[in-house]
């Protein structure tokens, strides 16, 4: 259930990024494609398989989990960008590029890199399940290396909120609305991520299941947008031919 | 809103008891499947009868009055009020008949006379009517004497929309003609409630040359607020698409 999961989530936002490529070449808000391309490469680093593959390659220390939270901060920052600029929320916009966005953005990864090094972190493994189980020391570690790596998405999605939930019960085009819904939704379950540590771990599937729907929000959101713009463009040529004719 | 399909069969039955179904339908221009379905559901919308009464040849409004929701459409009414008659003429109109006054045209070099009146209702009709016989209490008798909430019924102002009933129930709480808002609705022609021909044209020839300009710097008021705000709309999915698209 769980890697049906994954490897959909991964084929759609592959096929969104291999479909923004020909807008990307053409110089069309490149950095959409580039979010894209970050969510899927997060994605294919978080299933068990790929990440074991890139990682002994990497020397088998667990740096692809560190690459992978940098991914997603870089993701969540290029979307956080993208999304205040579009939506008009300048006040988020300076929260996410101004002096408070970058504190929060230097600290979170400081002391993310900081943990990881005070980790044994030898012996590839997704989610460094391997690493938690070696001591208790370890295990701390990891839950605050976590807990770091969730932090300043959690920051950006909710700096995004208010603007997405204002943009839903605007006069704005319905699929945009539905998109700015969307990723509201995507919002909120990122923040809930904070709330992983009190999750029992008898809910661990839960986990997975917010991590996706946030990941899925947030792509088709996106991609909805896109899709509105493409809609408007055929519709304004339709009108245009059928005005001259 | 709508009237019980029995109701409108007993009436159809007494407007041509020979008729097919599918004969009322050619005669009137419904569709067969719209009709079906409204009959299927019970529920008859009223253009539905408008449509058949005309083509039979009916006053459309003495053929509402023949149901018990719009039963009291058969008593006398009062005539149109002049402010009810000038609510009926659209904004470009009043703007031309502005231009051709005495005080604007002092000269009388353009010498043209202003281009006949086009028919009610026109595009900010119904607010226009609703504004010309509010007391400023009618809309809250409105709310109290049907349920339906103020701001639903402003949002279907706004919208220069009305259903049959809410127009009906309108006129009642102002207390001027019952068919007044089935003109500015659009529902039935000014001659169908009983207006006289030319009574608009007099109605506007009757205001002062102060009273048609204040009147169109109001409607040129609201015009321009709607304007600014469907540019203002645009603007932000323009930014939405440009930076999200």
């Amino acid at each position: 259930m769980i890697e049906i999961l994954q490897w959909s989530t991964l084929a759609i936002c592959g096929l969104i990024a291999a479909a923004r490529v020909p807008s990307a070449l053409r110089g069309e808000n490149r950095s959409l494609f580039y979010i894209f391309a970050l969510m899927t490469a997060a994605i294919l680093l978080s299933i068990e398989a790929p990440y074991v593959a890139i990682d002994k390659a990497l020397g088998g220390i667990n740096l692809a989990n560190l690459l992978l939270r940098f991914i997603i901060f870089g993701a969540i920052y290029f979307v956080g960008i993208r999304v205040t600029r579009g939506f008009g929320a300048d006040h988020a916009y300076r929260l996410i590029t101004g002096r408070t966005g970058m504190t929060v953005l230097l600290v979170i990864s400081l002391a993310m890199v900081c943990m990881f090094f005070l980790m044994d972190t030898s012996g590839s493994s997704a989610g460094l399940a391997r690493v938690a189980a070696k001591d208790s020391w370890n295990a701390a570690l990891v839950e605050y290396y976590g807990a770091a790596g969730r932090a300043y998405p959690s920051y950006v999605s909710l700096v995004l909120l208010p603007a997405m939930v204002r943009a839903v019960g605007s006069r704005l085009p319905v699929l945009v609305r539905v998109a700015a819904g969307l990723l509201a939704v995507g919002g909120v379950a990122i923040a809930l991520t904070l709330l992983f540590p009190v999750v029992p771990p008898e809910w661990g599937a839960l986990e997975f299941i917010v991590n996706y729907t946030a990941v899925l929000c947030f792509a088709l959101g996106l991609a909805l947008i896109w899709a509105a713009r493409v809609r408007n463009k055929k519709g304004a040529l339709v009108r245009r031919t059928s005005t001259e004719t | 809103m709508t009237l019980p399909a029995k109701a409108f069969q007993r009436w159809l039955q007494g407007v041509a008891p020979e008729a097919s179904t599918a004969d009322v339908c050619r005669i009137s221009g419904i569709k067969r499947t719209t009709l079906a379905q409204q009959l299927v559901r019970g529920k008859v919308s009223v253009t539905t009868v408008v449509s058949i009464s005309r083509a039979y040849g009916i006053n459309p409004v003495a053929a509402l009055a023949e149901f018990d929701a719009y039963r009291q459409l058969a008593d006398r009414q009062p005539g149109p009020t002049r402010c009810e008659l000038v609510s009926q003429i659209s904004t470009a109109d009043l703007l031309h008949a502005m231009l051709a006054r005495q005080a604007m045209d002092p000269d009388g070099t353009s010498g043209a006379e202003p281009p006949a009146l086009s028919p009610a209702p026109h595009p900010t009709s119904v607010k226009n009517w609703v504004d010309a016989i509010d007391d400023g209490e009618v809309r809250h008798r409105v709310s109290a004497a049907t349920g339906i909430a103020p701001q639903n019924y402003s949002a279907q102002l706004t919208a220069n929309r009305l259903t049959a009933e809410l127009a009906v129930a309108t006129a009642r709480a102002a207390g001027v003609g019952l068919a007044s808002g089935l003109v500015a609705t659009g529902l039935v022609t000014e001659d169908e409630a009983g207006w006289a021909p030319g009574a608009r044209r007099a109605a506007l020839d009757s205001l002062s040359d102060g009273d048609l300009a204040v009147l169109a710097g109001d409607r040129l008021q609201a015009l321009g607020k709607v304007l600014r705000r469907q540019e203002q709309d645009q603007a932000q999915t323009e930014k939405i698409w440009e930076n999200l698209g």
